[in-house]
């Protein structure tokens, strides 16, 4: 039994395949959003350069390993390790394989959201031991950001959790699969959750932290090599984290369709989020950063605040 | 908001928003853009000196060279230069020519920098379309010339090849989808709300102040002010051929776009008006290799704006003293007051809304000679000959 417990910890559906679901969704992202493009994206290591996110991360562990001397060191070392480990430990309580995520307990939904809290922090400490200057604008850019999705993010999680009567995310998939699901049930809190992990991933319009042509890299400028790969990796799974949650939340999560086991349904459903979400950063401008917080303020959170309210009527529960 | 104190935030030399080497220093208040010093000079390549040492046919070649976008405007204002020293008038068909590659030459321009401009605001599919579409002339530019770039039509006393029936046919069919395109993309930008927001009251030049800065092309153009060499002192077949200057009331970057895409349209009808009326006849006249002691200043509309090419000859086969003022250095001084207060994230699409092109404008480098003055005797710069 603790052997089937260290296989589903490291193998299934713990670390390995979360490693190549955040390889392979990556891959999905580019080449959806270079067809958007009308390019072609990654095209040739591996058949239609499915490899290429796996290629990228070996080349850049092979890369020099750069310091700059003015960085606070300790800080710059830990980063980007936290950075990676950070979704990985969120993707644990969201259900995967089964109704049940590999760690559930009552009270798991606040606990994701003070994870991804926990991101943004990392990320603007990040942009501050870099000690340059686009660093620190990126970082307090991501911070500032964070002002502004972050309650519209939590009321759309919160919705649904008011809608189960429960606190945990495998509870809530375990409602819906005797219930309609989150999307019918709370359409507002649906485009709320989308909008949000769009700047929760800095995805475009909401790309504003690591602006290329305005702050070159943002906070991630000073990171290069090994670091920069663990980044991009921690930022892998943080995109499957994200459509993981969403589906779990609103789609119904992991769930028997047909013949398929549970883990088809959701690698279909947190696919679909993940077509959206790189549909949706083709379709726009990024916004300047005052633009951006003072739309969710006056926008975004009365929206979320709407859906709750409704909740409370009855409607949507 | 004011934090009380500054930050000095630099701009290059090497920066993803320029796509060539130039500084701005950026002293910044909290997010806001206190003031700015350009520092220009990083691609200085000493053309003007090379024209003094070279003849005037072999002049050609480094007139082309001079930018890599307009070549076709820069060997246009240094054959007219020349021309006008020798006093030769060139061939009907060949001013049409001219004016045909011109206005290719406008559209694979403007088209580059409304991608360019998408791009600085992040906007990159528009980039990836806009640029897409561009190919399709620049592939026409290699069919009729047999290069991409620098296309070498021009040469002192009229053009090198004749455009056939082909050829023709070709530029007839690519215009037809590329202003297809064109429309539809003018309409997305206007309609975008995240590009609008990002560039509507962004860097804005008062008509006054586009004035008396002396900026040139779609920069003044878009401050609403009606100035355009094609119209305004027609060279080539301009003046036969009808054409709307387009202006737009904006001041800002979004009106700079705007005037641009129709500047497109605008290039589309020109260059279909010229196909029609083109006359036949011969494409060159033969020029003499020497030419008579006299100074002329030759302007054509760049897409970037007023071209403006000195020349001064001597008698011999070489000119006495060159000099090209290049549309972006006309443009910097405005581009330089539009940026003070302006936001932080808002400097590059500023930047490029002039469509800068610094190698064109580099003419001297500056060296700091510690503990010296800031200037050269005309001794010290050209061995004593020029003024």
């Amino acid at each position: 039994m603790i052997a089937y417990d260290i296989f589903q910890m490291l193998v299934f559906p713990g670390i390995l395949f979360l490693f190549c679901l955040a390889f392979l969704y990556e891959w999905i992202d580019r080449k959806l959003f270079a067809r958007v493009q009308s390019r072609y994206g990654p095209l040739y290591t591996g058949p239609s350069g499915i490899l290429q996110p796996l290629a990228d991360f070996i080349k850049l562990l092979a890369k020099e390993d750069i310091v700059p001397a003015a960085c606070d060191r300790h800080l710059f070392m830990w980063v980007p390790i936290i950075y990676a480990v950070l979704p990985l430990t969120a993707l644990f309580i969201i259900p995967v394989a089964a109704q049940t995520g590999l760690v559930a307990f009552e009270g798991d939904l606040i606990f994701l959201v003070f994870l991804f809290a926990l991101t943004t922090i990392v990320v603007f400490l990040a942009g501050w031991s870099s000690m340059n200057r686009f660093s620190i604008i990126g970082g307090v850019r991501s911070a500032l950001q964070m002002l502004g999705f972050e309650i519209p993010l939590g009321l759309a999680i919160i919705g649904m959790a008011i809608a189960a009567q429960s606190l945990s995310i495998s509870e809530i998939v375990r409602w819906q699969s005797g219930n309609w699901w989150g999307i019918w049930l709370q359409p507002i809190g649906f485009a709320v959750i989308m909008i949000c992990i769009l700047a929760e991933l800095e995805y475009v319009p909401f790309d504003i932290p690591e602006a290329e042509t305005e702050i070159v890299a943002g906070w991630q400028t000073e990171f290069g090599g090994r670091r920069l790969a663990l980044f991009r990796l921690g930022k892998d799974l943080e995109t499957v984290l994200v459509s993981a949650l969403v589906a779990a939340l609103y789609l119904g999560g992991p769930q028997q369709l047909g013949f398929l086991p549970p883990v088809a349904g959701f690698l279909i459903k947190s696919v679909a989020v993940l077509a959206l979400l790189s549909f949706a950063r083709a379709l726009f401008a990024r916004f300047r950063i005052d633009q951006m917080v003072s739309g969710m303020w006056t926008y975004l959170l009365p929206l979320a605040i709407l859906q709750i309210v409704l909740i409370q009527f009855g409607i949507g529960r | 908001m004011s934090y009380g104190s500054t930050i000095k935030v630099p701009f290059g030399p090497q920066h993803p928003a320029l796509k060539e080497p130039e500084h701005f220093l950026f002293e910044v208040d909290g997010d806001t853009v206190v003031s700015v010093k350009p520092r220009i000079g990083y691609v200085y390549r000493g053309m003007e000196k090379a024209f003094e040492l070279r003849t005037y046919h072999q002049n050609m070649y480094l007139a082309e060279r001079i930018c890599g976008i307009c070549s076709h405007a820069h060997t246009t204002c240094y054959a007219q230069a020349v021309e006008e020293l020798l006093g030769s008038e060139i061939p009907p068909r060949a001013k049409y020519i001219r004016v045909i590659i011109a206005e290719l030459e406008r559209l694979h321009s403007h088209s580059l920098w409304v991608g360019i401009a998408a791009h600085e605001v992040g906007f990159d599919t528009l980039f990836m379309y806009v640029w897409r579409d561009r190919e399709a002339v620049m592939d026409l530019l290699e069919a009729i010339s047999g290069n991409r770039v620098n296309y070498a039509m021009n040469t002192i006393g009229g053009v090198r090849r004749d455009l056939n029936d082909e050829a023709v046919q070709k530029i007839r069919g690519v215009l037809d989808r590329f202003e297809k395109n064109v429309k539809g993309y003018s309409e997305i930008i206007g309609k975008e709300q995240t590009f609008v927001k990002r560039t509507r009251g962004v860097g804005v030049l008062k008509p006054r102040d586009a004035v008396s800065l002396c900026a040139v092309g779609p920069t003044l153009r878009a401050s609403g002010i009606k100035s355009d060499v094609r119209l305004d002192d027609p060279y080539a077949a301009y003046d036969e051929i009808p054409f709307n200057v387009i202006t737009d009331d904006g001041c800002d970057v979004f009106g700079r776009t705007v005037v641009r895409c129709g500047e497109m349209l605008e290039s589309i009808n020109i260059i279909r008006h010229a196909l029609d009326h083109m006359p036949g006849g011969k494409l060159k006249v033969s020029v003499s290799r020497t030419v008579p002691p006299n100074e002329t200043v030759s302007r054509v509309e760049a897409p970037r704006g007023e071209l403006m090419h000195y020349a001064k000859s001597n008698g011999t086969t070489k000119p006495e003293r060159y000099r090209v003022r290049s549309p972006t250095l006309a443009n910097l001084a405005a581009v330089c007051q539009t940026l003070v207060g302006v936001h932080l994230a808002d400097i590059p699409i500023i930047l490029a809304g002039i469509d800068p092109c610094f190698s064109c404008m580099d003419r001297l480098a500056f060296v700091d000679r510690r503990g010296g003055a800031w200037s050269c005797t005309a001794e010290e710069l050209g061995g004593g000959r020029g003024q």
